[in-house]
């Protein structure tokens, strides 16, 4: 399994360098904000029929030849159903088949890297799933979590895709291995996001009650581009709710 | 540049070129464009030629005639795949319509367009609006074309001001806190009428709100050739959410794409 950026994702960033609530003050995001903006849109890439479904992909017909360069293509139904599971996650993951809204991309933000952000950024563009594709991780929620695990463990890396992912099916059970990776690595904030997602998304009352979900999420003023400053603190506040909210589930 | 749609109309009825029914002239000219500390839209002088912009968005009525006469299929009834929006989805969540297009722009279950031919056309990608555009003669606003009759001479985030609470007076936007619910707390949910609201200073309505509004041309070079750029927000934008309903700020979204926020008004140079 490969750790990329999607293409997509490469072209928002060059066209939206930076705004946001906290703006650059018309000076060019530093380098270290800038390669952590990079490594936020990497994308995990499953190695489950890598190849013969990037083929498909290639190879896939669109909807209407006429309708030129950018028309939306989707594997047909006869091509997906001849896809086993593991290819289907694969497929599902690397290649969204519908698109996304005009306004919903994170706009970039200075010192990216001292931040931990209400919401995740995009991880397609302009491009985003399709309700089959929702729809496949929701039903296959048990094999969707494994596999994101065995591919977590052998690449050592959370790729955006897979953060959308375990917040869109509310993978609580990751929360231990999601701790365990953040602790070992240290760099992706964006993992503190995903574990306050999940304890919003479950309306954990320590987290509803907390100053910080009041400010990325309840204040009137609060906005997808709201954002906590990283400090040790935060960082182990976030990390000790979403360990007690696991083990609340567990007991 | 402050020149008020009254000045620009007299101006041109005093001059060789006559206004035109339904648009407003714009002067050709230097003007100011962008944002400060905003380096997706950053403040620049621009220059344009002479051109003329539409007082209202395009309306389903306006659509209809196109599509009466061409029998144009648009993308979203080619391919079954317009995005429609209800309340209950979560902020940027939109579902797919098969039975959507700008005939029912929410899909057939929330009814067609019969008593809203007044309103913005929507579920339409950027490319059918450039089928409709070689139609009726037109063309899309540029970017910087867009914003400049947006502004109308004003250099502040608002054409009213800077203050963002005076929005709803000017835009029919979502004033929930978020889309869980729905709100038609000024008295639409979706779409409105075109020109339900205030007009800017130069007499042109809806230029925030109501529909995304797509224009011509890219923020820089290097853009994938499958995005095009819209701007002003729409129904949908909330302060909490998108929040683009200003002056400065640029969408993008792919050409082939229909939802039930993207409208267009449309141009001319002579």
């Amino acid at each position: 399994m490969k750790i990329g950026i999607p293409f997509l994702a490469l072209t928002m960033l060059s066209a939206y360098c930076a705004t946001g609530q906290d703006t650059l003050g018309g000076k060019s995001p530093s380098k270290e904000s800038h390669d952590y903006d990079l490594y936020r849109l990497q994308s995990s890439y499953p190695p489950y029929g890598l190849q013969k479904v990037q083929e498909m992909v290639r190879n896939l017909k669109l909807h209407d030849d006429t309708v030129g360069f950018g028309a939306k293509r989707t594997l047909s139904q006869k091509a997906y159903l001849s896809l086993s599971l593991r290819e289907k996650f694969t497929y599902h993951m690397i290649f969204p088949e519908s698109y996304s809204q005009n306004c919903s991309m994170m706009p970039p933000i200075p010192d990216e890297q001292d931040k931990i952000f209400a919401e995740l950024p995009e991880a397609f563009g302009e491009y985003n799933w399709s309700d089959r594709q929702t729809k496949f991780f929701l039903a296959n929620r048990d094999s969707v979590i494994q596999l994101m695990r065995e591919c977590i463990a052998k690449d050592k890396q959370v790729g955006l895709n897979f953060k959308h992912v375990i917040v869109d099916i509310s993978a609580r059970e990751m929360i231990p291995l999601l701790i365990s990776f953040y602790n070992g690595h240290k760099r992706d904030h964006d993992l503190l996001t995903v574990l306050m997602l999940l304890m919003s998304e479950s309306e954990y009352d320590q987290f509803l009650l907390s100053a910080s979900y009041k400010k990325l999420y309840a204040d009137p003023d609060a906005s997808y581009k709201s954002f906590l400053i990283f400090n040790t603190a935060n960082e182990a506040l976030i990390l000790k709710r979403a360990t007690d909210f696991y083990n609340g589930l567990h007991p | 540049m402050i020149l008020p749609a009254v000045m620009l109309l007299v101006f041109f009825t005093g001059s060789a070129a006559q206004p035109k029914a339904g648009y407003i002239a714009v002067p050709g000219g230097e003007y100011t464009v962008g944002k400060k500390n905003y380096p997706n839209n950053p403040v620049r002088t621009v220059k344009v030629r002479r051109y003329f912009i539409a007082v209202y968005e395009t309306t389903n009525r306006q659509f209809a005639a196109f599509v009466q006469a061409t029998a144009y299929v648009t993308d979203a009834e080619r391919s079954h795949d317009a995005l429609v929006f209800r309340p209950g989805l979560k902020e940027f969540q939109w579902i797919s319509d098969s039975t959507a297009c700008w005939r029912y722009p929410n899909g057939v279950g929330a009814g067609g367009i019969d008593h809203k031919m007044d309103h913005p056309v929507t579920c339409i990608s950027y490319h059918d609006i450039l089928q409709y555009c070689t139609w009726a003669g037109v063309r899309l606003p540029t970017l910087d074309e867009w914003e400049i009759a947006c502004r109308a001479g004003t250099k502040t985030d608002y054409f009213f001001g800077n203050d963002a609470e005076q929005i709803g007076q000017y835009a029919n936007i979502w004033h929930g806190r978020n889309h869980l619910v729905a709100d038609s707390s000024d008295g639409y949910m979706y779409t409105a009428p075109v020109g339900s609201f205030k007009p800017n200073p130069w007499g042109l309505y809806d230029m925030y709100g109501n529909v995304f509004e797509f224009c011509n041309g890219k923020i820089n070079a290097s853009e994938s050739g499958s995005i095009a750029h819209a701007r002003g927000g729409s129904w949908w934008c909330s302060k909490n959410a998108c929040n683009f309903f200003n002056s400065y700020d640029i969408g993008r979204v792919n050409i082939h794409a229909s939802f039930s926020n993207q409208g267009f008004r449309v141009a001319q140079s002579n």
